[in-house]
């Protein structure tokens, strides 16, 4: 039972990051239907960001969100004026299969950067907390993972703030309910997609520093944008509160899986659930029916 | 106050407008009739921006308003309340309504505005935290209108608010845009298919067919006229 425990209480510690992990795909996916799969690339790069920052400086690595998330919104800004706006005028089904199809060029990109850049060995951030525990009646929880949850639950509070208190914030969710209405209203849609894209890109910017911390190498781009794509699916699509919510969901079933199976089938059970939840509830758990 | 001048609008290839020029005075109310498919829609949405014409000017205040972009037009006062409401669904009926007041120059008014939109639709003052979708037909359309007026417009263009309603409660709409039009001595362009009601109302009507302006008058003379008459209102 201790072991169950243990398992199921690592899956939540992951299941945060999962929640993190698919934040910026949500929004950008929510606003304006562009299918960021990219997205994982980018926390492996900010994941490197973070290691080479910490090899040179030794300063505590959590800081660096503080540098990562500002650096990944002008990237996110740069990459828009580049390469995504010129979408903005298709009809929705195209936006999805361009930005599909454009992503998955950086994706490409990206991983194979990383391994001529930093060779495909796996690495990671080693602070002098790594592999400290807290212990709480026999389960042992790490310092990093409970710092992950606690990173995912402020800046999901945060960012659903954002986007119901402030003006800008409701115009993002007014974009992305009805563009041309969003027009009328006097809003600027073209403006609004710009700074909606690049903060999906500052929120790679956070679990990649959180991964940093974990074990990575380059092809865990195209895992975490697994993950990103289960969670999305599961919260719903643009549904920023049950991003976390499906995050621990996933967690917690990856552990189960764990448990029952092993560890080699870890990744399976994600994407059984994947398919389950297409089939039988597409609309995710917190979206309503279209 | 707007004058569109010899507009052509297309969509693709196809022609929707042909030389179209009418002008709404300071203050009046002003209705575009005519059957589906004439081309209102595309004259309300031509002057808000949402289309652009390949031929033609609108101006309004004097200033030219076909040459910028759709969403700053709002900024030169013209707010369009369009066909089939297009409200913000999934948000509340108070969300919906700061929205309509997004432009920075009518935010600090906000509170005021809200006070007299509620005096004017008392049934909204009861629903602030309701979701917009969640409205009945009526109250929807007068959210719709509601929204458009938070931006303090000096013209509103209405598109088809009798569509799905109730013959009392679009009669009790027009009402209260009547009193807008009085109190605040806002300008206001309607485009209706239910005529009689349109021309009851309005100042001064235009009719539109196949694209093109064919007729203008008076309201009253209007409803009088043979030809809004048979083709119309079902008589003679």
């Amino acid at each position: 039972m201790l072991r169950f425990i243990q398992i199921l209480s690592y899956g939540f510690l992951n299941g945060a990051l999962y929640g993190l992990v698919a934040l910026g795909l949500s929004l950008v996916f929510g606003v304006m239907n562009y299918l960021m799969i990219a997205h994982g690339g980018l926390i492996m790069m900010a994941a490197y960001a973070t290691f080479w920052a910490f090899f040179y400086t030794r300063i505590d690595p959590f800081l660096f969100i503080l540098v990562v998330t500002p650096l990944f919104f002008i990237i996110g800004w740069i990459l828009f004026k580049v390469l995504f706006q010129s979408l903005m005028k298709f009809p929705e089904g195209e936006k999805i299969k361009n930005s599909l199809l454009i992503s998955f060029g950086l994706l490409l990109i990206f991983s194979n950067l990383a391994i001529l850049f930093w060779t495909a060995d796996e690495r990671a951030v080693t602070t002098v907390y790594s592999g400290k525990v807290l212990d709480v009646f026999g389960v042992r929880l790490p310092y990093i993972g409970l710092g992950g949850v606690a990173i995912a639950i402020i800046v999901i509070i945060a960012l659903h703030l954002f986007l119901t208190r402030t003006y800008f914030g409701k115009a993002i969710r007014a974009v992305s309910l009805d563009h041309e209405a969003a027009t009328l209203m006097g809003i600027n849609v073209n403006k609004v997609c710009l700074v909606a894209f690049s903060i999906g890109f500052a929120l790679a910017g956070i679990p990649g520093v959180i991964t940093s911390l974990h074990a990575f190498n380059p092809a865990i781009s195209f895992e975490l944008t697994n993950k990103a794509l289960i969670v999305l699916i599961l919260a719903g699509v643009g549904s920023i509160k049950g991003v976390l919510i499906g995050g621990f969901f996933l967690g917690a079933i990856e552990a189960a899986g764990v448990y029952l199976v092993g560890t080699p089938y870890r990744e399976v059970f994600g994407l059984i659930l994947f398919v389950l939840i297409l089939m039988f509830r597409p609309q995710g758990f917190a979206g309503k029916k279209a | 106050m707007l004058k569109v001048h010899q507009v052509d609008v297309h969509y693709g290839d196809i022609q929707a407008l042909w030389n179209v020029s009418f002008r709404v005075e300071n203050g009046e109310i002003v209705s575009l009739i005519g059957s589906n498919g004439s081309g209102k829609t595309t004259v309300l949405k031509t002057i808000s921006g949402v289309l652009s014409l390949t031929k033609g000017s609108v101006t309004i205040d004097g200033v030219r308003s076909d040459t910028i972009k759709a969403y700053q037009i709002v900024e030169q006062g013209v707010s369009l309340v369009p066909e089939g409401r297009r409200l913000f669904r999934d948000m509340t009926v108070l969300e919906n309504l700061e929205l309509g007041g997004y432009i920075g120059r009518v935010r600090p008014q906000k509170d005021e505005n809200l006070k007299w939109i509620f005096k004017m639709f008392p049934v909204l003052a009861e629903r602030v935290q309701q979701l917009a979708g969640t409205l009945s037909g009526g109250e929807q359309q007068m959210l719709a209108i509601a929204r458009g007026l938070m931006s303090e417009p000096k013209l509103l263009l209405v598109d088809e608010l009798s569509l799905g309603l109730a013959p009392l409660i679009v009669k009790h709409i027009y009402m209260t845009l009547r009193e807008i039009n009085r109190s605040k001595k806002m300008t206001i362009l309607i485009v209706e298919q239910n005529v009689r009601l349109a021309l009851e109302i309005s100042d001064r009507g235009y009719i539109i067919e196949n694209g093109r302006i064919t007729g203008e008058g008076k309201g009253s003379e209007l409803l009088k006229s043979d030809k809004v008459k048979s083709a119309y209102l079902a008589m003679g």
